[in-house]
């Protein structure tokens, strides 16, 4: 089954504030929690990429690509990440 | 049903009269002059309306992970390299329509919390830790702070939104990460380290005692540790990114290994320049990653015209992350960024534009000739750089952005003044600036006129209209007290008449160094104006006056918490010149204590956390290799001690003068009973209501009655009455010397700082009634030089004739907010009269004067029905704010501030 995807998780949602958005596309407000459209381009977070692994607790994982392994966050976005990797899944 | 106090005085033939030289008009008057923006700053600011206050994980993240993984680096290079990960890695965000991009975090209105100054907010609920915290002094301060509750203010969590400090939002998805990211900074941040070593300070018990009992509010090293500066933008605009990451490896080759004759930090040069070209490059990915944020729009935008506007931000940017700028736009893009990596280099409120339209002048001058822009072009561009200015928002603690800053970020930018050999300095691009200002109106930047009688009269003219908007700015800052207040602070450190001249404000008024830097454009060289002086409002911050009197009169012990803050005096208080002395003994000596700890706390900030990107920026940090921490800045004597509550400390010692020692009318002991009684009222938070006048006796609260109508109808300031001039002429004069003999960590002397802020709502609220009739936990009077509400009766003139009885070029500032009714000031007469009565203000030698044209009645109507009036702004300090946004304390002490029918 697949996934379902919210706004926020959208390359073409520019996040006006932590309730909601711009939608390049449909250039219209979305809301940051509303279920992902027909246009949904997924955006680059920790949570997609080859590198993390979760931790125990919700919300918590680690970043696999580099020695020291440091803390890291599913949500995190990777657009500037020099180490993000899609996960084959992804 | 409970009298109210206002009821009560009508009773006994003394009603409170809240409006003076004459009566308002029945109906609501609004403002005469409204502007209207063009329809792209209405567009955004609009958006701007409808924006949460969201604050975002990112940058912490980044920053810690770099950190924590250097642990064996020399600080400075590890403090940049932790801010260049942190640059790089920021998400960039462009909406539709703008033409200035880039912020501070990639929300419209974002900004992030940094628990490298004080993790404490983190721990708010859950870490032990922070329960150990409660019991320090911030806390206190916290409690007494409020929010307003509208605009986009996050007082509340829903869905899955955290609500943080009753004001910013955060994603429920990264709450438990950055609990993790502050846990990295239990014991090492500033804040915990600070506090470690400032408890070795002999008497800090007693600084301990003053911060529970709020007879000052926050300790500036970890809260705010820079700001109330004005930024310079020179050495970028002239040299680009590219140019100053060259000059810091040349010099980075000339001073490797080498002391230079100095053996205490002549080899530190060698780690500033290596950090100073980490941060530099940290940037210039930061801004690359908007400009391909940008070519990415640019690629799926469909409309042509959006399109083009990507591309054209996209050219921007690639062009200025490397060389300097060649256009207007360019040039104001860049300050822009410049100004948003200071802001989010470090937690800083009153990061100033200063003398901005003179810093663009060379671009404005030579495009217009060239016909590379119209004017209707930069008045656009201006106008949507207010509105990136007002989405600026500051994480910090409840107390500080609630109690001290209402929410306001205090950008102010200067204009006018005179030029280095003193012309006047105003050009037409601040003419556009201040019709920016009328047609956007917003709250930032604020706008601050540097008077100076040179200054022709059609600009002053147009400043006056754009007062009129009601937006609460320009303010207008006295340019020769400002002058004479440098020359005396900083001749001991070189500054000279011509650079002098340079002055602008920093933050809401404070009088800021600067320094005139030679700029060559298409190779005609400008002299332009920018800061050069560390952060000038820190140090002692706010020393409640009338709590220091409370102490004087209960022998050293808090009446609101029982705390015993100073050993006892164990004086009777026999005569007036033995209480005034206790008086200044007691201010002495919590200054003695507050400015030793301070000292620590900003010593280990600068240890640790100094500015690299800032110190970069202000001369002559890069010239000579050093940078804040070990006073590369031109000037270094920036630290001052910060007072509240002026005018209700020397009305109540007017008060006790005469009621107890000249008139014996009433003895000490009854009225410190009264005082401990409220008068016989109820509390003011039980009432609801901040202002004196809506305050409600209790059931059989008449006992006193007759001490209190005594209290208040003493001799009040502000009425040219010398009985009490003389107390404040006595005052003053002792405050400004008394500073001086305290030692910053710079080893310069400290000065006074004479501005509330907002912190005469909280600090009230800590306080008991007071001698001059001020009931317990109502506001104090706003500023330094305003009179308290309702008692200034004998016209402005008498106002302007008590607050320049001293001489306030011994202070770092002074301030008086004028309320007037906006049909005492319409059409051209009435613009007129405005300036004159400015004027007749500056000729007397008063510093600074500020106005709110409003009907009293349109705020009690906002107050009752906030969902009209989103857009309403008022002037509250040293700022303009959305009524909406502030907290009720200080709204009821703006709608209770005298309102001038006629000027």
């Amino acid at each position: 089954m697949q996934p379902t995807f919210k706004m926020i998780d959208c390359r073409n949602f520019a996040p006006v504030d932590v309730a909601k958005g711009f939608c390049h596309v449909r250039k219209q407000m979305v809301l940051a929690d509303g279920e992902a459209c027909e246009f949904f381009e997924k955006l680059p977070k920790c949570k997609h990429c080859l590198h993390y692994l979760p931790a125990e607790r919700d919300y918590l994982g680690v970043c696999g690509a580099v020695e020291a392994r440091p803390l890291t966050y599913p949500d995190l976005i990777g657009v500037t990440c020099e180490w993000f990797a899609w996960r084959p899944a992804d | 049903m409970s009298k109210k106090l206002s009821q009560v005085l009508e009773e006994t033939g003394l009603p409170l009269h809240f409006q003076a030289c004459g009566v308002a008009p029945e109906e609501v008057v609004d403002r005469e002059i409204k502007g209207e923006p063009c329809p792209r700053a209405k567009r955004l600011r609009a958006l701007y309306y409808q924006t949460l206050s969201s604050a975002t994980n990112e940058f912490p993240y980044w920053y810690t992970r770099a950190y924590m993984e250097l642990d064996s680096e020399v600080p400075v290079v590890r403090r940049g390299l932790a801010l260049r990960c942190a640059f790089s890695h920021l998400t960039p965000t462009i909406f539709p329509g703008e033409l200035i991009v880039m912020g501070k975090a990639h929300y419209y209105r974002g900004s992030f919390p940094m628990p490298w100054l004080s993790e404490g907010y983190y721990m708010a609920k859950e870490d032990e830790l922070y329960q150990a915290a409660l019991e320090k002094g911030s806390a206190s301060a916290d409690e007494v702070s409020r929010f307003g509750t509208g605009g986009g203010n996050v007082t509340q969590s829903f869905g899955n939104v955290v609500s943080i400090a009753g004001k910013f939002g955060m994603r429920q998805e990264e709450v438990p990460a950055m609990l993790k990211v502050a846990r990295a900074w239990v014991g090492k941040s500033v804040d915990d380290l600070g506090h470690k070593y400032e408890q070795m300070v002999p008497g800090y018990d007693i600084k301990e005692a003053i911060m529970k009992a709020v007879v000052c509010m926050f300790d500036s090293g970890y809260t705010l540790p820079q700001g109330r500066e004005v930024t310079n933008y020179y050495y970028p605009l002239q040299y680009g990114f590219d140019g100053l990451v060259e000059m810091a490896r040349e010099k980075k080759n000339q001073v490797a290994g080498k002391p230079g004759g100095d053996g205490m930090t002549g080899m530190n040069r060698l780690y500033n320049y290596e950090a100073v070209i980490h941060v530099l490059e940290g940037i210039q990915k930061w801004i690359l990653n908007y400009a391909r944020e940008a070519r990415r729009l640019e690629a799926s935008e469909k409309d042509p015209a959006q399109r083009k506007e990507y591309q054209d931000i996209a050219g921007c940017l690639e062009w200025i992350a490397h060389h300097p700028p060649r256009t207007f736009r360019e040039a104001l893009q860049l300050c822009w960024t410049i100004h948003v990596a200071t802001l989010n280099e470090d937690a800083i409120s009153g990061m100033s534009p200063g003398r901005l339209g003179q810093v663009l002048f060379p671009w404005f001058e030579q495009d217009i000739a060239a016909g590379r822009v119209t004017e209707a072009e930069v008045l656009e561009l201006l106008e949507c750089q207010r509105v990136k200015f007002t989405c600026l928002d500051c994480f910090a603690s409840t107390g500080v952005v609630g109690g001290v800053l209402s929410g306001n970020t205090f950008n102010n930018l200067s204009l006018g003044g005179l030029t280095a050999d003193g012309a006047p300095a105003c050009n037409r691009l601040e003419e556009l600036i201040i019709q920016a200002a009328i047609n956007c109106v917003s709250t930032q930047p604020t706008l601050s006129v540097l008077y100076d009688d040179k200054l022709p009269e059609p600009f002053l003219l147009k400043a006056v209209a754009c007062v009129k908007t009601g937006a609460g700015y320009p303010a207008f800052m006295n340019n020769r007290v400002a002058i004479e207040f440098l020359l005396s602070q900083y001749g001991a450190e070189g500054m000279s008449l011509p650079e002098a001249r340079a002055v602008a404000i920093g933050g809401c008024l404070e009088t800021s160094p600067c320094s005139w830097m030679p700029l060559t454009l298409n190779s005609t060289t400008y002299l332009i104006p920018g800061g050069s002086g560390q952060p000038t409002s820190v140090g002692v911050h706010f020393i409640s006056l009338p709590k220091i009197l409370e102490l004087v009169l209960f022998d050293g012990v808090d009446q609101r918490t029982g705390i015993r803050v100073f050993s006892t005096h164990g004086k009777q208080l026999a005569s007036y010149e033995e209480l005034f002395e206790q008086v200044k003994a007691y201010f002495a000596r919590a200054v003695e204590v507050l400015s030793l700890t301070n000292n620590i706390q900003h010593d280990i900030w600068r240890k640790n956390n100094m500015a690299i990107f800032n110190s970069l920026l202000k001369p002559d940090c890069l010239e000579v290799g050093h940078l804040i921490n070990e006073l590369g800045y031109r000037y270094n004597a920036t630290h001052n001690v910060e007072t509240c509550g002026t005018i209700n400390l020397v009305n109540s010692l007017a008060a006790l003068k005469k009621l107890v020692y000249t008139d014996r009318a009433v003895t000490l002991d009854e009225l410190r009973e009264a005082l401990r009684e409220d008068f016989g009222f109820k509390a003011a938070a039980e009432v609801g209501s901040y202002s004196l006048a809506d305050q409600e006796k209790k059931e059989g609260g008449d006992r006193y009655d007759h001490i209190h109508h005594l209290c208040l109808t003493a001799p009040k300031y502000g009425n040219d009455d010398p009985y009490v001039d003389a107390i404040l002429k006595e005052w003053e004069a002792w405050l400004c010397a008394m500073c001086h003999d305290y030692e910053s960590l710079n080893a310069a002397p400290y000065y006074p700082c004479q501005i509330s802020v907002s912190t005469h709502a909280p600090m009230g609220a800590a306080t008991i009634a007071t001698p001059d009739g001020r009931l317990a936990g109502t506001t104090f009077a706003d500023a330094s030089m305003s009179a308290y509400p309702g008692t200034d009766r004998n016209g402005p003139y008498a106002l302007f004739t008590s607050a320049t009885c001293w001489d306030h070029s011994r202070s770092q500032n002074s301030q008086l907010n004028f309320k007037i009714h906006p049909s005492a000031v319409q059409g051209v007469e009435g613009a007129r009269k405005l300036l004159d009565l400015t004027r007749a203000y500056m000729r007397k030698g008063g510093f600074h004067i500020q106005y709110n044209i409003v009907d009293s009645k349109m705020l009690r109507d906002a107050q009752r029905i906030p969902e009209e009036y989103r857009d309403l702004v008022v002037r509250v300090a040293g700022f303009t704010q959305y009524w909406v946004e502030i907290g009720k304390p200080i709204q009821d002490e703006v709608i209770a501030r005298t309102e001038y029918e006629g000027v």
